[in-house]
C-alpha cells in the first residue's frame, strides 16, 4: 500500500497508472481526490507484488516530477477504509435477517424496495469482504467499491 | 532556483519560447514547420542567434537533437509539427529517453479549443510520449510558458539526463501577453539526489581496498557525467581492469593497458571473463541490461561483491542485486572514492599492490587488442573497420546504425576518448546514426563525424542526405553492404537451421548512385586496402560522402553469448587468439 502526494494537473493521474502498465504491475486499488494542500492531492495505490516489485515501484513512482512524496503504509501503521455500496434481493420472509445482520456490521441502509435492500458500508476491507460473503448467500443484484483510502496513524 | 522574466509587453507565445530557448543557451535546432507552428516558424525565421536545421524527417530531427547532445553534452532541440510530425518523432524520443541523452522537443498541437475533437493532425502527443519521456507538458496558457521551458531544459539536463517534450498549441504560441513573472525551475516533486553518501562511500572503499581482483564497470553514466579522468585515476590507484558497457564505449581510452574492452553479449572475451572472475565489481552508471549480463544472471560476477553507483536510485537492485548502493553522479562519487581511497593509502603507507592482478590484466588487455582471428572469409567487415580504425584521427566521433555493423565498430574500433563513440544501446533503432552524425557535426563541426553504417539501417533515414547537402553538414557514411539485415540473418545462420527468412534485401539500390543524385560524394569500396584512398577523397570532396563498402553476406559477430547463455558460455571462441 503506498499513499502519494501529487501535483494535480491534468493527466497526472494518466502518467502514474501509465507507469504501473509499463512496469507489468497490477494495481488493485487505486483511490484520487484532493486533499488538505491546495494544488495537490492525495492518492493511494494497493499492489499485489513481490518485495521487490514494491520497491522499484516506489522509487520509479518517487522518479516521476509531478510525485512530490511516496509514503509506503502498512495495515498497522495505517487505518484504512473503503466504501461498498451493495444492493441484495430481500425477500419477504428474509428481510429481517438480513437487516439484522447488517446491523451487525454497522451498515446502513440507503434504499429499500420491496424485493431489494441497498446499504453503505465503510470499513476496513477485511470486514467488508466478510459483508459480502454473507449478503452474497441472499443474492447480491450488484456491488461496487470505492477502492482503499488509508491515513497513516500518529 | 529562480530565473527572474523583466517585464515585457505584449509578447506573443511563439516570441517567449525563443526567448526561452536562447535563455538557456541554445544556439541551434533541429525541426520541420508544420501547420500548428507557423507563428513560432514565423518568428524563428528572423531569429538571428538560433540556426535552423531542417530536416528532412522528424525522426532524423529528434535523433540529430540526441546526436548534438551526446557529442556535446549540451541539451539538443527539436521541433515538429502536430498529428504526423509528432508521432515521427515517437522513435527518435524513445531512442535518447533510452539512453539517458538530453532533449527537449517541442510539438505544434491544434489550438486548444479543438483538442479532442479529432481536428486535422491532431494526435494526443501528451499521452502519447509520456511513457517515452521523463517529462512532458501540454501548455494550456500563454502565461505558462517561461515556466515549462525553462523547467524543460531543467529537468532534462539534470539528474539522470532524459527527454522533455512541450506540446504547443496554435492558439497558445498566437496569443499575446505581458510577462513579468518569477520562474521556479525546480518543481517540487524533483530532486535529483548528486551528492553520494559518505557512509556508503566508506564502505566501497573498505571492499575496494580489501579486494585482490578488482574491475571496474564504466557505462554510459560516466560518459553522462563527464568522469571518464576519475575512472582512470581509480583504475590506476586500484590495478583495476576496466570493462566498460557499448554506452561507456571511451569512457576510458580502449588503448589503456588495463582496459579490456566492451563487455556483454557481443562484448570482448577478455571482459566477460574479467567480469565473471572479478572479486569486487565496480559498476559506475549502468543499470545491468540484459544485452551485458547475459541470460544467465548467476553467471554475473557471482563471486564479486558488487558496489553500484548510478543517479537514478530506481536502477539499484532493479536487474541485478548489488551489496554497496551508492546514489549520486558518478563524478561526485567517483571523486569521493578517490580521496577517501587516498587517505587511506597515505595511513597505510603506499598502495596495497596487486602486481600479480596487474599482470593478468596487461596479458588480458595484450589478448583483447588482437583477440580475434580476422583472417578467415567471414571476417571482411572485422578487417575494414581495423583498417578504418587505423586510418581516422584519434578524435573522430563514430556513430553507428544498429546490429552487425555496430557491434563489428563497437568491437573492432578503438575509442579513444568520450562522447566519440555515439550508438543507440538502450532502443537498438536502426537509422540512427546517419541523423546522430549530422548532430555530432552540427556540435563539432571542426572534428571528423563517421556513421558506420548497414545498407539496412541506412536506407531508413538515408533521405537526410538533402539535409547535410542544404545546409553543408560534411559528414562521411561507411556502409556495410552485405544486402541482408546482417544480425538477424547471422542468428537465422546460427539458431534457426540457416532459414533467411526475410533478411535478404535484395540488390537495389545502387548506393553509390543514391548518394551523387544527392549531390554527395560516393565511392564503392571492395578491399580494406583501398579505404585509405577511399577516406581521403571523401574528406577532401568537401561534401557528404558516402563509402558503399561491399562485405561478406556470411560475415559474423564473434564470439557471442547465444540466446539463453550467460557470460561463460560465449560461442565462437575459438576465433580469439587465447
Amino acid at each position: 500500500m503506498i499513499s502519494l502526494l501529487v501535483e494535480d494537473n491534468p493527466g497526472v493521474l494518466a502518467r502514474i497508472s501509465g507507469m504501473f502498465t509499463r512496469r507489468a504491475i497490477n494495481i488493485t486499488s487505486l483511490t484520487v481526490s484532493p486533499c488538505e494542500k491546495p494544488k495537490l492531492s492525495r492518492m493511494t495505490v494497493v499492489i499485489n507484488g513481490s518485495e521487490r516489485e514494491l520497491e522499484q515501484v516506489r522509487k520509479q513512482l518517487n522518479n516521476l516530477i509531478e510525485v512530490i512524496q511516496v509514503r509506503e503504509l502498512s495495515s498497522e501503521d495505517a487505518i484504512v477504509r473503503d466504501l461498498c455500496l451493495l444492493k441484495v434481493s430481500a425477500k419477504k420472509e428474509q428481510r429481517a435477517e438480513i437487516l439484522q445482520l447488517a446491523e451487525s456490521y454497522g451498515a446502513r441502509v440507503l434504499d429499500a424496495t420491496l424485493s431489494t435492500l441497498t446499504f453503505e458500508l465503510a470499513d476496513e476491507p477485511r470486514k467488508i469482504d466478510r459483508f459480502v460473503e454473507i449478503m452474497r448467500h441472499f443474492g447480491i443484484k450488484q456491488l461496487l467499491r470505492s477502492g482503499i483510502c488509508a491515513i497513516a496513524r500518529d | 532556483m529562480r530565473i527572474r522574466f523583466r517585464m515585457k509587453k505584449n509578447l506573443s507565445g511563439a516570441e517567449i519560447v525563443l526567448e526561452g530557448l536562447k535563455g538557456e543557451g541554445v544556439e541551434v535546432v533541429f525541426g520541420i514547420p508544420g501547420g500548428a507552428l507557423l507563428d513560432l516558424y514565423n518568428m524563428l525565421y528572423d531569429e538571428e542567434g538560433i540556426r535552423h536545421i531542417l530536416m528532412r524527417h522528424e525522426q532524423c530531427a529528434a535523433h540529430a537533437a540526441d546526436g548534438y547532445a551526446r557529442a556535446s553534452a549540451k541539451t539538443g532541440v527539436c521541433i515538429a509539427t502536430s498529428g504526423p510530425g509528432a508521432t515521427n518523432l515517437v522513435t527518435g524520443l524513445a531512442t535518447a529517453q533510452m539512453d539517458s541523452s538530453p532533449v527537449v522537443a517541442l510539438t505544434g498541437q491544434v489550438p486548444t479549443a479543438a483538442i479532442g475533437s479529432d481536428a486535422f493532425q491532431e494526435t494526443s502527443t501528451f499521452t502519447l510520449t509520456m511513457p517515452i519521456t521523463k517529462h512532458n507538458f501540454l501548455v494550456k496558457r500563454t502565461e505558462d510558458l517561461p515556466k515549462v521551458i525553462h523547467q524543460a531544459f531543467y529537468i532534462a539536463s539534470t539528474g539522470r539526463k532524459g527527454v522533455v517534450l512541450i506540446d504547443l498549441p496554435k492558439d497558445v504560441l498566437a496569443e499575446r501577453v505581458d510577462i513579468d513573472t518569477d520562474v521556479h525551475v525546480k518543481p517540487p516533486g524533483y530532486n535529483p539526489k548528486t551528492e553520494p553518501n559518505i557512509m556508503q562511500i566508506k564502505k566501497a572503499v573498505d571492499v575496494l581496498v580489501a579486494s585482490s581482483e578488482p574491475v571496474i564497470l564504466a557505462g554510459g553514466g560516466v560518459i553522462s557525467a563527464n568522469a571518464s579522468e576519475e575512472v582512470r585515476v581509480l583504475a590506476e590507484m586500484l590495478q583495476a581492469a576496466v570493462v566498460t558497457t557499448l554506452m561507456g564505449k571511451g569512457a576510458i581510452p580502449e588503448d589503456h593497458p588495463l582496459c579490456l574492452g566492451m563487455g556483454g553479449m557481443h562484448g570482448h572475451y577478455p571482459a566477460n571473463k574479467a567480469l565473471s572472475e572479478c572479486d569486487v565489481l565496480l559498476a559506475v552508471g549502468t543499470r545491468f541490461s540484459d544485452r551485458l549480463t547475459g541470460w544467465k544472471t548467476e553467471q554475473f560476477a557471482p563471486d564479486a561483491k558488487i558496489i553500484h553507483i548510478d543517479i537514478d536510485a530506481a536502477e539499484i537492485n532493479k536487474n541485478i542485486q548489488v551489496h554497496i548502493p551508492i546514489v549520486g553522479d558518478a563524478k561526485a562519487a567517483l571523486s569521493a572514492i578517490i580521496r577517501n581511497l587516498e587517505r587511506r593509502l597515505e595511513k597505510s603507507g603506499g598502495t596495497s599492490p596487486r602486481n600479480e592482478w596487474e599482470r593478468r590484466v596487461r596479458e588480458m588487455h595484450r589478448i583483447c587488442e588482437s583477440c580475434i582471428n580476422t583472417d578467415g572469409d567471414d571476417m571482411l567487415s572485422a578487417r575494414m573497420i581495423k583498417e578504418i580504425g587505423r586510418i581516422l584521427k584519434d578524435d573522430t566521433i563514430i556513430t553507428t546504425e544498429v546490429g552487425q555493423c555496430q557491434m563489428f565498430a563497437a568491437h573492432f574500433y578503438m575509442t579513444k576518448k568520450p562522447r566519440n563513440f555515439i550508438s543507440s544501446g538502450g532502443l537498438g533503432t536502426m537509422g540512427f546514426g546517419f541523423p546522430a552524425a549530422i548532430g555530432a557535426k552540427v556540435a563539432c563541426p571542426d572534428r571528423d563525424v563517421v556513421d558506420i553504417a548497414g545498407d539496412g539501417s541506412f536506407l531508413m533515414t538515408c533521405q537526410d542526405l538533402a539535409t547535410c547537402i542544404e545546409n553543408d553538414i560534411q559528414v562521411v557514411v561507411c556502409i556495410f553492404d552485405n544486402r541482408y539485415l546482417g544480425m538477424v540473418r547471422q542468428w537465422q545462420e546460427l539458431f534457426f537451421e540457416r532459414k533467411y527468412a526475410h533478411t535478404h534485401l535484395g540488390v537495389t539500390p545502387d548506393f553509390v548512385k543514391l548518394a551523387e543524385s544527392f549531390g554527395c560524394y560516393a565511392e564503392r569500396v571492395e578491399r580494406p586496402e583501398d579505404l585509405r584512398e577511399a577516406f581521403k577523397n571523401a574528406f577532401e570532396s568537401g561534401k557528404t560522402a558516402v563509402l558503399d563498402l561491399i562485405v561478406g553476406k556470411e560475415d559474423k559477430v564473434l564470439p557471442m553469448i547465444p540466446p539463453g547463455g550467460g557470460l561463460t558460455e560465449m560461442i565462437g571462441v575459438e576465433r580469439c587468439n587465447i
